[in-house]
């Protein structure tokens, strides 16, 4: 039985390797930070593999390592932020994400964290409101409510950054 | 919001670095390795408490077995089958998967050495995740192939029930050739049912007892290109005689062996050049093979 899950993992994350890595690049938005994240959640996950105990939450618990091998990474990093005198960190940070105009991402990246994985992780990765609250741990009316608070946020803000633009 | 939407296009668009694969499949193998590891330190504990009480009879068994293998063909043959006493190494099946969408089907069987003794100094994990690269490559590959025929297709007004009469497949396999103390020869193919154009095929000799591949200069000694090249002359001429047709020097026919000239080695450890079908024949011929007899 354990053997069998332990297959169908390793299956798993190869077939679903590219959406990681997106996952990952969209809280990290660098190549190495986010191939890092990957790599240790499937390290992670492999390690773990026998404390699992419905091997149908796959996916979900999958996704909880992955988001919080994220916010370790992005917690890593404004603590060297904090205490490093070297202020060029914050620019490559941001910079170096897209090629285009990436106005759109960077007003995103400025909401809160768990209000901006549950925007990603609802229409970036296209799952469901439940699977959302199986994956950070809170509630089904409280990612709801996140939700919807988020996008009207973010609405307002591009809307902003529109009016700045312009 | 259509702000989303465009979100959602460059989030997909966003490129996946060739590393990923390699780092996820080096953590896998990692984890296989400690898997197997502690699956065999429990077995090994399991196993002293149970010798002592047995290790009488164990012995006597021990004996049975040597005596036997010595004395039946039938014993013996079937020992080889059982996997230490085959050989230092296996070629086991790593990952086999087999899917279907817009009516291509793909199967992939992807093959990888085991060792079975350790420190043989053979690189077999680099080997290993060579051929996995290759397999992933080729299925990705001949599917985008395979798509953008079904696009073609479609759009010069074929329906989707003509396009499923088409049975596309693609085929990721591999074929043992050899395998003992002394080689482990193999190929892995990639092939596409509705073209030959793509095939594609890698033989892999590895010399158990050096831990390199091996080379027709090693099987056959310096002169190897003149030994091989008279000698597939000889076959051709004796195949002619017999009916087959070969295409001449002037139509792009066998023109001698070069170092990337593929061959693998066969029953009786004995090199076999492989011509791919077309290479130096009509299509009908298909693979050619010449065995090489003869050399150190």
């Amino acid at each position: 039985m354990k053997q069998i899950f332990y297959e169908r993992l390793i299956q798993y994350i190869l077939e679903n390797q590219d959406r990681f890595y997106r996952v990952a690049y969209s809280y990290t938005r660098n190549q190495e930070d986010a191939l890092d994240v990957v790599q240790s959640a499937v390290c992670k996950a492999l390690e773990a593999h026998e404390s699992v105990k419905n091997a149908d939450a796959i996916k979900t618990w999958f996704y909880r390592i992955l988001i919080n091998e994220c916010l370790a990474v992005l917690k890593k990093r404004k603590r060297i932020l904090l205490t490093s005198d070297n202020p060029g960190r914050e620019e490559v940070y941001y910079e170096k994400s897209y090629e285009q105009d990436d106005d759109l991402e960077k007003e995103l990246d400025r909401l809160e964290l768990d209000v901006q994985g549950i925007i990603k992780l609802r229409f970036f990765e296209e799952l469901s409101l439940k699977e959302i609250s199986c994956i950070t741990g809170l509630n089904l009316n409280t990612v709801k409510t996140k939700l919807y608070r988020g996008l009207k946020q973010l609405k307002e803000n591009i809307q902003e950054a529109d009016i700045w633009g312009n | 919001m259509g702000k989303l939407e465009t979100m959602k296009e460059r989030y997909d668009q966003i490129t996946i670095p060739e590393e990923l694969n390699f780092r996820i499949q080096q953590e896998i193998q990692k984890s296989r390795n400690q898997q197997e590891e502690k699956r065999r330190s429990d077995s090994s504990h399991r196993l002293k408490r149970v010798i002592h009480s047995v290790e009488a009879a164990a012995a006597a068994i021990c004996i049975l077995f040597t005596a036997a293998l010595n004395t039946s063909p039938v014993f013996a043959k079937e020992a080889g089958q059982l996997p230490v006493i085959g050989g230092l190494a296996r070629i086991l099946t790593f990952r086999s998967y087999e899917t279907e969408k817009d009516d291509i089907a793909v199967s992939v069987e992807i093959p990888t050495i085991e060792m079975i003794t350790e420190d043989t100094g053979i690189p077999v994990d680099e080997i290993n995740q060579e051929i996995l690269a290759l397999c992933n490559q080729y299925a990705d590959e001949a599917l985008v192939r395979a798509e953008e025929y079904r696009s073609a297709y479609m759009e010069t007004g074929g329906t989707p029930e003509e396009w499923a009469e088409h049975k596309i497949k693609i085929t990721v396999g591999y074929e043992i050739k050899k395998q003992n103390n002394d080689y482990l020869s193999f190929v892995v193919r990639g092939t596409e049912n509705w073209t030959n154009a793509n095939n594609e095929l890698k033989y892999y000799n590895l010399d158990l007892r050096t831990g390199k591949m091996v080379t027709l200069k090693d099987l056959l000694g310096s002169d190897y290109v003149e030994l091989v090249n008279e000698s597939i002359k000889e076959q051709i001429a004796e195949r002619q005689k017999s009916g087959e047709v070969f295409f001449t020097a002037e139509e792009g026919g066998f023109a001698g062996i070069s170092e990337d000239t593929k061959f693998y080695i066969n029953e009786n450890n004995r090199p076999v050049i492989v011509y791919e079908q077309y290479e130096i024949a009509p299509g009908s011929s298909g693979e050619i093979t010449f065995e090489i007899t003869g050399g150190n």
